[in-house]
Formats: structure tokens, C-alpha cells, sequence
């Protein structure tokens, strides 16, 4: 086991890595989301 | 094992980039606090008068001191250090290093002269035709030179180096820190563009009048790619040093890291005009292409976030972590190094994605130019890359001068402190710019400013005065430790992060330089080429030089 | 160093995949809203001399202030300038609601900033180029334009205010 992990990363399963990641995705929607918002509330510049 | 050594000269050559750059920041960051305290109402320029004349001239002093000499300085030695450390070998040409490094001293002192006889209140972005002193544009111009000076010193050594192992995998933190010095070499043509055929000889006389729109566009070339050679040297450490010093960990992947930093080389120059969303000069057509390469070099930044992650968690469970997220306790968080550098990451998030609203076309007309913008980027360069470059300063100065950390203890709480108060500060700010508040404005004497600013205003004063506090603390631990005559017992280590792959199974052609560096320079004449060409053909040495501060 | 392809671990090869969709979709939202709904940034409109820009009788900027082109359609001529003091001519502008404006702004001496606070009337204002946008003036109040590229010392005393009446 321990031989093969350093030929490959394929054993070693990051799940709280995923878990961060999906909060990190999240927060992002959310207030990219709320400026993309504002943005929009405000209307056409052209 | 015993690791590669550094000779004496070699760590004081490394040491005297760290001085130069921990002076910068202590003189710097004095100014810092001040722009904030005027915010929150308690001005204090006015008891300063006879030293600094003004809020702005505390705020060029600032930009300048912190945001281009600290980190050019730090990131200089740490790369300096990585290709020696990582190719195990001593520079090819040392003189020629210490050239660079000098010539990069000398210009600094030009630079400062004027700025601190008020001759050069022109801020770090120095836009024409607010026109300074020429010695403030020769001195800019020359640690530019000399930051180039030095980074043909690592080429040349990795040429070396390459002769005596033709076959070999170049060493990740060697790997990654050449093309960081690569990228910054292409990059930089845009300011020296900027400053020799505009800047410098309009200020001493020689042209009556500069293009200002031009020379943004000049400024920019380097502007964004700047924040990439900021920010990469800390990712060097986050992918290759933090997951060691965390827990024992392992990279997580060493092709997709080299893989990142090769898209960073060709991806982070052509998209300047991200800066320039709402200049008038630049057709929207360009601008959107660039805002579509923008959200193309977000993506090994996704890329480095899970491979530093992973690598991370990896150290966790090794240190006995359990759970989704327990395993993260269980990091070497007493270590001031790590906690430093898990609390820059952890802030760089959100530094991200004030980014990407930043870049994002259009949005950027709710936010360019507001408060928002300095909220972002004290997440970015004064946190996720001053943050870091602090916590590697925790080992390498004892790695440098022998001598044990003094109070590690202070450094957690520096490292914290610094979290607390740039959460404050910055969220602060962030607010205060989707309401409408400018940047680069004195708001505590605008007379525009509605009262509902005014408890963030408020909150913006506290956060500078607990940063203030912990870049206190960390200028002490630095200087204590200098003078401390507490020696470490045996060689500090220097912390380097196996790849749990094998690196055998790297593919070739991540090892290969030509290849990218054509794609960069490519994409480069393509995508600023035709906007370039217009506007030099139609130049407009029109705007003669102001000086209104 | 291999020859083989790159060996990418499954949830990483996932993460990427996701990253790129989430970019997609960005670019997709803003490019919904620039080209879809008319938000967009400004375009190259016209190049001046700022050193008789303001003086040139021929230049609209040596007598800014709003224009009506047709009922409930303007152009506003803003001069921004550092000299002899910080400050926009016209510094005021009033416009029924539900007008239409189209600044046109420029500089006759350092760079400045131009934007009306809670619109998306936001841009650089560069000697030498002439910024426009157009915006709509929907609800009656006061709209502060405000400068938001350091000019000076008097940049944070840089401001002037459309006043929309019911």
C-alpha cells in the first residue's frame, strides 16, 4: 500500500478537500451573484 | 538524509533581498494605518506635516514601499533561493546577481529621494500627466532592470544545471520559481515601455507631452501579470513547502502543479485590459476578449486551490485527522510558518472572487475605482502574499542566520492578528465600495459621504489599527531574532514536500520551455498587437505634465 | 519524465471539469448582460486636444452643460479639471424623470474618474479621449457624480450632482 501510493495518488481520496471546495463554490455564486445583481438592477448604458 | 547547504555567502546574499524588504515593509506599513485612521475620522496627517505633507503623500509612500518594493525584494531572494536549494547548485555567475541586486538598492534610493520630498505624490500607479520627478521614474526603472539583472542570473544557472542533468525532472521549486522570474521578464516590457519612451524623457525635458491613454495601456501590460509574480511565489510555497511544515504531507500532484504554472506564463499577461474595462480608448471587443482570457487564467488558480488542499489534507489525516473537516486542527497550526500561511489562504479566497466580480466585464462598472478594490487587493497582496511571505520568513531567516525564532508564540498571534483585523478592515472596505464609495479619497473629509458609510468608515479605522498591531509584532519577532544570540542546535530545515505521485510519471512535455514560451509571447502579439498598434500610430504627445498635490 | 499522458486523479479531473463549466457560466451571464440588455463599457468616441479643449470655441467642452437632442433625450458635455481647482463644469444638472443622458466627459489637465452613484455611470475620464455613456434617469432625486481617479489633492472634493425632478 505504502509502496504504491508514491507511484500514484490514486489511493489517497481527498473528500474534505471536495467539501471545502463546494463552500468555496457557493460563497462565490452568492456574492458574485448579489454584485451581478446590482449590476443588472441598474439597467442599459447604451 | 542531509539537505543541500547554502554557503555563508549564499544565505547572506538570500538575507540582505529579506532586509532590504523588511525595511520596506516597516517603513510602509507605518502609512497604512493612517489612511485608514482618516476614514474612521482621526486624521492624523496634520501633526505630521513637517515629515509628510500629505494623506497622499502618506498613501504613494505606502503603495510604493509596500506593494512593489517588500514584495519585489522578498520575492527576488526567495526565488534566488529556491533555484539554488532546488538544483542543488551554487549560482553560474554571482557577480551578476549581485549586480541586479544592487542596481535594485541604488534605484529604490532614487525612487525614494523624491517621494519623500513630496516631489513624487503620484501614487504607485504614477498615471500621467501627473508628471514627478525624473529620478522617481529612473529609480523605478532600475529595480525593474536590476529585478531583470537577477533573473538572468537563475536562467543562466539553470543552463548550468540543465548541461550537468540533461536527463533530470527540473526540481518543482526551482521549476516553478523560473518561470515566475520568466513571466515577470516578459511582463515588465510594458512599464519599461511606459517609463524610457515616455515617462523619463518627458520628465526631464526632453518631450513636451505624453499619450496618457497610451501609456495606461503600457502600465497595465505589467499591471495584472504583476500580481502573478506576487502571488506565485507564495503558491511555490502553498504547493511545495506548506503541506511539509503542515504535517509531513505530500504534494498532491506534481504534473498538474507544473501544469498551472506553465498556463500562468502564457495566460497572465494578455488580459491588462481587465484594468481598463471603462477607460475610453480601447474598443469593447478587445476588452471582452481580454475579460474571457481573465476568466481562463482563473482556472489554475481552481487547479492550485484542490492540489494545495488535497496536499494539505494529506498532511491532516497524517497527523491522525479524521472527518471532512476535523483533519484540518490537526495541522501544525502552533507553527507561526503554517498558521501564517493557512490564514493567507484561507483570506485568498475571497480575494478570489472579488477578483473574478472585478474581471468580469461589465460588473466591473458596480465596482472599478470604489473602495472594493483596495478591500481586494489587501486580501490578495497584503494578505495572501504578505501574509505568507511573513510565514516563510519564520523559517528562513533562522535558516539564514542560524539563529532559533524568537517567541514563536508572538508569531501565531501576529499571524492571527493579521486575519482578525484584515477581516475587518477589508470587509469593511468591500462594503463601503458597493455603496459608492471611491477609492484613493480621504473620506473622512469628502463632502459627498452619506451617513450610512459611516459605521463601515468606522470599522476600517479599527481594522488598520489591529494590523497596525500585528505589523508591530512581526518587525519585532524579525528583529529580535536577528539580534538574538540564541543560536538553533543543529541546521533548520528546509521544508520541501514529496510528490506523492512519482515523479517519474511527469510527462516530458512539462519539462520543455520553448513550447510555452512561444504560446505566451503569441498570444501576447495577438491580443494586444492590434489595440497597441492603433494607438501608437495614432499617439497624442498632447498632455503636458501637472503637478496638483 | 514520462512520455506517457498525464495521469490526473478522478476528483481532480472532476474539479477541473466544474471549474470549467462554473467559468462558462460567468461569461455567459456577462456576456447576457452587455450584449442581451445594453450594459456595456465605454467604446472609443472621440479624440480631443486637451490643451484647447475647454478653450476652443468650436470644442462643446468650452461650454459645458446639457443639451436637449429630442423631448426626454440629452447630452451632457462634463468637464472635469485639477486646475484652477478641483471640480466638474457643469457641477450641476437637472432632468426630468425618465430622461435619457448621454455624458460626454473629458479632461483638460490629469486623469480623473466619473461616476453617478448608484448607476452603472461608471468610467476613467482621460485627457485626450472623450468617455461616454448613456444613462436613464428612472426615480427623481439626487445623483451625485463623483471622482474616482486620484487627481490632486483636492480629489476628494471632486464632485457635482444631476438632480432629477418628478
Amino acid at each position: 500500500m505504502a509502496k504504491k501510493e508514491h507511484e500514484n495518488n490514486d489511493e489517497f481520496r481527498p473528500n474534505g478537500t471536495i467539501a471545502i471546495l463546494v463552500v468555496f463554490v457557493i460563497t462565490t455564486l452568492l456574492i458574485w451573484g448579489t454584485i451581478y445583481m446590482i449590476l443588472i438592477s441598474r439597467g442599459s448604458t447604451i | 538524509m542531509k539537505q543541500y547547504q547554502l554557503s555563508t555567502g549564499e544565505k547572506k546574499f538570500i538575507g540582505s533581498h529579506l532586509l532590504v524588504a523588511i525595511l520596506a515593509l516597516s517603513v510602509g506599513s507605518l502609512f497604512g494605518p493612517l489612511q485608514a485612521f482618516e476614514h474612521a475620522g482621526w486624521d492624523i496627517y496634520p501633526y505630521i506635516k513637517p515629515l509628510i505633507k500629505s494623506y497622499y503623500q502618506g498613501l504613494t509612500v505606502h503603495g510604493v514601499l509596500n506593494a512593489l518594493v517588500w514584495t519585489t525584494f522578498f520575492i527576488m531572494g526567495f526565488l534566488t533561493f529556491n533555484v539554488m536549494f532546488g538544483l542543488k547548485r551554487p549560482l553560474k555567475n554571482p557577480t551578476l546577481n549581485k549586480v541586479g541586486f544592487w542596481l535594485m538598492v541604488v534605484g529604490v534610493v532614487a525612487a525614494a529621494i523624491p517621494i519623500l520630498a513630496n516631489q513624487a505624490t503620484v501614487l504607485f500607479t504614477f498615471y500621467p500627466p501627473l508628471k514627478a520627478n525624473w529620478a522617481f521614474y529612473l529609480g523605478l526603472t532600475l529595480v525593474v532592470v536590476g529585478s531583470w539583472v537577477e533573473g538572468w542570473g537563475l536562467f543562466m544557472t539553470y543552463f548550468a544545471w540543465r548541461k550537468e542533468n540533461p536527463k533530470e525532472l527540473t526540481p518543482f521549486i526551482a521549476f516553478a520559481s523560473l518561470v515566475t522570474a520568466l513571466l515577470w521578464q516578459i511582463c515588465t516590457i510594458g512599464v519599461a515601455t511606459e517609463i524610457l519612451t515616455m515617462l523619463l524623457p518627458w520628465s526631464l525635458g526632453l518631450i513636451a507631452g505624453v499619450d496618457p491613454q497610451l501609456a495606461r495601456t503600457y502600465f497595465w501590460f505589467t499591471g495584472h501579470p504583476l500580481v502573478y509574480f506576487w502571488i506565485l511565489p507564495a503558491y511555490i510555497s502553498w504547493y511545495a513547502m506548506l503541506p511539509k511544515q503542515a504535517g509531513n504531507g505530500k504534494m498532491f500532484s506534481d504534473s498538474l502543479a507544473r501544469l498551472s504554472f506553465w498556463i500562468f506564463l502564457v495566460l497572465s499577461t494578455p488580459l491588462g485590459f481587465h484594468h481598463q474595462y471603462v477607460d475610453p480608448g480601447i474598443p469593447p471587443v478587445w476588452k471582452f476578449i481580454h475579460s474571457m482570457l481573465t476568466f481562463s487564467v482563473f482556472f489554475p488558480s481552481m487547479m492550485t486551490a484542490f492540489t494545495v488542499i488535497a496536499s494539505l489534507e494529506h498532511a491532516g489525516r497524517k497527523n491522525g485527522g479524521k472527518g471532512t473537516f476535523a483533519w484540518i486542527g490537526k495541522l501544525n497550526w502552533s507553527d507561526p510558518s503554517v498558521a501564517a500561511q493557512l490564514l493567507a489562504g484561507i483570506l485568498f479566497f475571497f480575494g478570489g472572487i472579488g477578483g473574478l466580480a472585478n474581471a468580469s466585464y461589465n460588473v466591473n462598472l458596480v465596482l472599478h475605482n470604489t473602495a472594493f478594490i483596495p478591500g481586494h487587493f489587501h486580501l490578495t497582496v497584503a494578505t495572501a502574499v504578505t501574509l505568507s511571505f511573513m510565514g516563510i520568513s519564520y523559517w528562513l531567516l533562522p535558516y539564514l542566520t542560524g539563529k532559533k525564532l524568537w517567541m514563536p508564540k508572538l508569531a501565531v498571534a501576529q499571524a492571527w492578528i493579521w486575519f482578525v483585523g484584515m477581516i475587518i478592515f477589508s470587509n469593511a472596505m468591500h462594503v463601503l465600495g458597493l455603496l459608492g464609495a471611491p477609492r484613493r479619497v480621504p473620506l473622512g473629509l469628502a463632502p459627498y459621504v452619506p451617513p450610512e458609510w459611516n459605521s463601515r468608515l468606522f470599522q476600517v479605522g479599527v481594522g488598520g489599527a489591529i494590523l497596525f498591531v500585528s505589523g508591530a509584532c512581526y518587525l519585532t519577532v524579525m528583529l529580535m531574532t536577528a539580534l538574538s544570540k540564541e543560536t538553533v542546535k543543529e541546521e533548520v530545515e528546509v521544508p520541501v514536500a514529496e510528490s506523492m505521485q512519482d515523479l517519474a510519471l511527469t510527462p516530458v512535455w512539462l519539462d520543455r520551455w520553448a513550447p510555452w514560451i512561444y504560446g505566451a509571447l503569441a498570444l501576447i502579439v495577438l491580443v494586444y498587437g492590434p489595440v497597441l498598434f492603433d494607438l501608437i500610430k495614432n499617439i497624442a504627445l498632447t498632455s503636458p505634465g501637472f503637478r496638483v498635490w | 519524465m514520462s512520455a506517457q499522458p498525464m495521469h490526473i486523479h478522478p476528483y481532480e479531473r472532476n474539479w477541473m471539469v466544474f471549474s470549467a463549466v462554473m467559468l462558462v457560466l460567468f461569461a455567459t451571464a456577462v456576456s447576457v448582460a452587455a450584449f442581451g440588455m445594453g450594459i456595456q463599457v465605454p467604446a472609443p468616441e472621440q479624440r480631443v486636444d486637451p490643451r484647447i479643449v475647454a478653450t476652443d470655441p468650436n470644442s462643446p467642452w468650452s461650454n459645458p452643460g446639457l443639451r436637449e437632442v429630442s423631448p426626454g433625450k440629452y447630452d451632457a458635455y462634463i468637464l472635469a479639471h485639477a486646475i484652477p481647482v478641483w471640480e466638474y463644469l457643469p457641477k450641476e444638472i437637472t432632468v426630468p424623470a425618465g430622461s435619457s443622458v448621454s455624458f460626454y466627459v473629458t479632461s483638460s489637465d490629469v486623469q480623473h474618474g466619473f461616476k453617478i452613484q448608484d448607476t452603472n455611470a461608471n468610467f476613467m475620464v482621460i485627457p485626450g479621449q472623450v468617455s461616454k455613456l448613456t444613462i436613464k434617469f428612472n426615480k427623481p432625486g439626487t445623483y451625485n457624480y463623483i471622482c474616482t481617479e486620484y487627481c490632486g489633492s483636492g480629489h476628494g472634493i471632486m464632485y457635482g450632482a444631476i438632480i432629477v425632478t418628478p
